[in-house]
């Protein structure tokens, strides 16, 4: 297959444009619907042992053709003044865990004295993911209430919340005890980034409507409705997320540098494909009506995110408009309507368009998929041998960026990442307001690449790397992450990511975007809600028709 | 006994390195390390807070000796024992270049670090003599990668765990008035 040139890092992997992500059908839990729906999972509720009020515990076993995993779920009465989305938080509506197996009586009373407690408990390696869950409570009492009546809910008030619960931490990879990442690496199902993690979500999603079900019936037996499954549909589980999430992607340069290189080779594929077929063409006029509607009814209270959606709109209208002719073009229609988007389209349009491109295209680039995971350690060596000459001239090509930047300037040096002692969670800090800058997280990525420079300048040239940072460990770690990334061209992101004008809430949302999340809703510029798995299979779908993980 | 994650225990060693002192690469290194060590089966646990409580007192290899090693003379003992996580670091950056065989240092401190630093490049095998207190170390360049299996959990004493918190603990930032309301940005109370 041909391809065009890929954008470059310098053009994706700004935080502007990382701020404008849209997810994609490369998105991990688009992967795992796909999966789920050839495989044909069958998901079945194994223990639903709730009382008049919906407080006990679930289990939700699903059967790949290797292995059985089970959701077990236990919801708990909460005060609505403990109800916050802050990580910190000590006490949720309901906590989950993800197992490996179909856990026995034992197992269930283990699980049913430590979930609850969350990040205070200890787990085991049969542990796959925790979690914890709220509710809207505002939208869950409308919902129950409307049930218990016999009627269903409004389409448009549900669409508009979009959820019944909101997580407010997954957790994998070994936090608090659970099962290593090493630990399921190796099983086809969960090799895939955070597959395990987005089987749990989706499985609270079907809990969520479950218990709205299950209360309203107990409320009013034989005269309650059920959630209708039209309606289940279009829900899915919402998501707070914080700062936690944002060291991530500068921890992990060669993992991220997969996905975001998986994408754009995505990406350039669907460009240089020659003629877009009436099947595509169809394809890529349903995403692009499904795109209108969802972002119709997008809302944010941030106003920054408000005036993009705007823009949005209106972009998407200028694409309903003139896309159609473009691909009815002979010449790479595609790539004709990419640059269109470049041209015209705010990051946002341009963002959505790159999503709506990969839609209708599964056979060309949903192969990409498998290329998403990372061997982390082929990013440990440093290249000792090299001469400090050329690590200043590889620095000097791949951070040229970094050095337009005047870090004598506060406003450029005006934050610091930290750990809170209080809470074991990222914050991050005012470096000239606060205390504590000493104990700064190596996340000045873009100064300490520059201050590397400006140490290798006094180094003589042919001096080697190893004997350099023999005598000087402390750049040990710059070092490694300007090799990675001479190797690995996504690995880093191209800003400054202590400056005033920092907007952590970009870094989320890129990662987000790449869980498959929808409706960014920005709190502030630290945190945000989402939108996880709405629109996607029910439980209850998935094991009948192959054919479902392809709908968006 | 308290049954950590690998990852748990890696995490743990690569902020205690950090919080004793070690730069950030370092730390890295000594997180994945002692990794190492909980799979191989040590007391790892042990073995960490030995190499933050001595981090001070051992020294990097100096030109001097490492032209010794190039040269595949003797050894010369500096003054103090040899940072085994700084000559472990410098011998995998060297990796490829640097292979006398076999290369014996001597008086290296707590020589399990590097051995566990060693092991993960899959090219070396660090043979440590014994009494183990005296340091002497024999290095092999391996033909073949070998595969890193052991046990997949890590085991550590709850007095061990508060010790090494305590080391870790030098990584985090206290609160401070302004840091505790702004937080991670979450909101206070949910409203829908």
């Amino acid at each position: 297959m041909s391809t065009l040139d890929l954008r470059p890092p310098e053009v994706v992997m700004r935080l502007a444009r990382l701020g404008a992500a849209q997810p994609s059908r490369l998105s991990f839990l688009r992967v795992l619907m796909r999966r789920a729906a050839r495989e044909r999972w069958r998901v079945r509720r194994a223990c639903f042992e709730l009382n008049d009020c919906g407080f006990g515990r679930a289990v939700y076993a699903v059967e790949t053709p290797r292995r059985v995993y089970s959701l077990v779920a236990f919801s708990t009465p909460l005060e609505d003044e403990h109800r916050t989305d802050r990580v910190i938080a000590r006490a949720w509506d309901s906590s989950y865990v993800l197992y490996d197996g179909l856990p026995d009586t034992d197992e269930v009373v283990r699980l049913n004295a430590t979930a609850p407690l969350q990040e205070a408990g200890r787990f085991t390696q049969r542990d796959l993911v925790l979690a914890r869950a709220n509710k809207s409570v505002r939208l869950f009492q409308i919902v129950v209430d409307a049930l218990a009546r016999g009627e269903q809910p409004g389409e448009e008030q549900l669409a508009n919340v979009g959820y019944f619960m909101r997580t407010t931490a997954v957790y994998g990879n070994g936090k608090f005890g659970i099962a290593d990442r090493d630990e399921i690496a190796s099983r086809p199902e969960l090799a895939g980034p955070f597959q395990a993690e987005m089987l749990t979500v989706w499985l609270i999603r079907s809990f969520t409507f479950d218990l709205a079900d299950h209360i309203a019936s107990r409320r009013n037996p034989g005269g309650a409705a059920r959630l209708a499954p039209r309606l289940r549909r279009i829900l899915g589980v919402g998501n707070a997320t914080g700062l936690g999430m944002a060291p991530f992607l500068v921890r992990h340069p060669v993992l991220i540098h997969n996905w975001f290189f998986a994408r754009e080779t995505a990406l350039a594929r669907v460009r240089a494909l020659p003629r877009a077929a009436e099947r595509e063409r169809n394809a890529f006029a349903r995403a692009l009506d499904d795109m209108r509607s969802r972002v119709a009814r997008w809302r944010s209270a941030d106003p920054r995110q408000s005036a993009a959606i705007a823009a949005l709109r209106a972009d998407l209208e200028a694409l309903t408009r003139e896309a159609p002719a473009i691909l009815n073009r002979q010449a790479r229609p595609w790539d004709a309507v990419y640059r269109l988007a470049e041209e015209r389209l705010s990051l946002e349009g341009q963002e959505a368009c790159v999503s709506l491109l990969l839609e209708p295209h599964g056979a060309a680039i949903d192969d990409l998929a498998k290329t998403m995971n990372a061997d982390e350690s082929v990013g440990y060596s440093i290249g000792g041998r090299m001469t400090c000459a050329a690590l200043s001239a590889l620095i000097e090509n791949r951070y040229a960026w970094a050095r337009r930047i005047d870090f004598c300037d506060p406003a450029a040096n005006a934050r610091f990442w930290y750990v809170s002692a209080e809470k074991l969670e990222p914050r991050l800090g005012q470096r000239f307001e606060e205390d504590g800058s000493e104990r700064e997280q190596p996340l000045a990525t873009a100064r300490d690449a520059v201050a590397l420079s400006a140490a290798l300048q006094a180094e003589p040239a042919e001096t080697n790397v190893a004997n350099f940072l023999l005598r000087r460990p402390e750049w040990r770690h710059v070092v490694r992450r300007a090799q990675i990334v001479a190797k690995f061209p996504y690995a880093e992101i191209y800003d400054n990511l202590i400056g005033a004008d920092l907007r952590p809430v970009d870094l989320l949302r890129a990662k987000l975007a790449f869980f498959g999340a929808l409706n960014f809703d920005p709190r502030s510029d630290r945190w945000l809600r989402i939108a996880l798995f709405a629109g996607e299979p029910l439980i209850e779908e998935i094991g009948v028709d192959a054919a479902l993980g392809e709908a968006a | 006994m308290i049954d950590l994650s690998l990852n748990e225990a890696e995490t743990l060693a690569a902020k205690a390195a950090r919080g004793a002192g070690f730069s950030w690469g370092l730390a890295d290194e000594i997180g994945r390390a002692a990794r190492v060590l909980a799979m191989q089966g040590e007391d790892w646990g042990e073995a960490l807070l030995a190499l933050v409580g001595a981090a001070q007192a051992f020294e990097a290899p100096s030109a001097e000796r490492i032209a010794l090693w190039r040269r595949g003379e003797q050894d010369l003992p500096g003054a103090q024992p040899l940072c085994p996580v700084r000559t472990a670091a410098f011998l995998l950056d060297v990796a490829a270049e640097f292979r006398p065989a076999p290369l014996r240092i001597a008086n290296v401190g707590l020589p399990i670090w590097l051995s566990a630093i060693l092991a993960r490049s899959g090219q070396w095998i660090a043979e440590l003599e014994e009494p183990l207190a005296a340091g002497g170390v024999t290095i092999r360049p391996i033909a073949v990668a070998a595969l890193l299996l052991g046990a997949n959990r890590a085991a550590l004493a709850p007095k061990m765990l508060a010790a090494l918190n305590a080391h870790a603990a030098r990584t985090y930032v206290p609160e401070s008035e302004p840091s505790r309301r702004r937080g991670a940005g979450g909101g206070s109370v949910d409203d829908d």
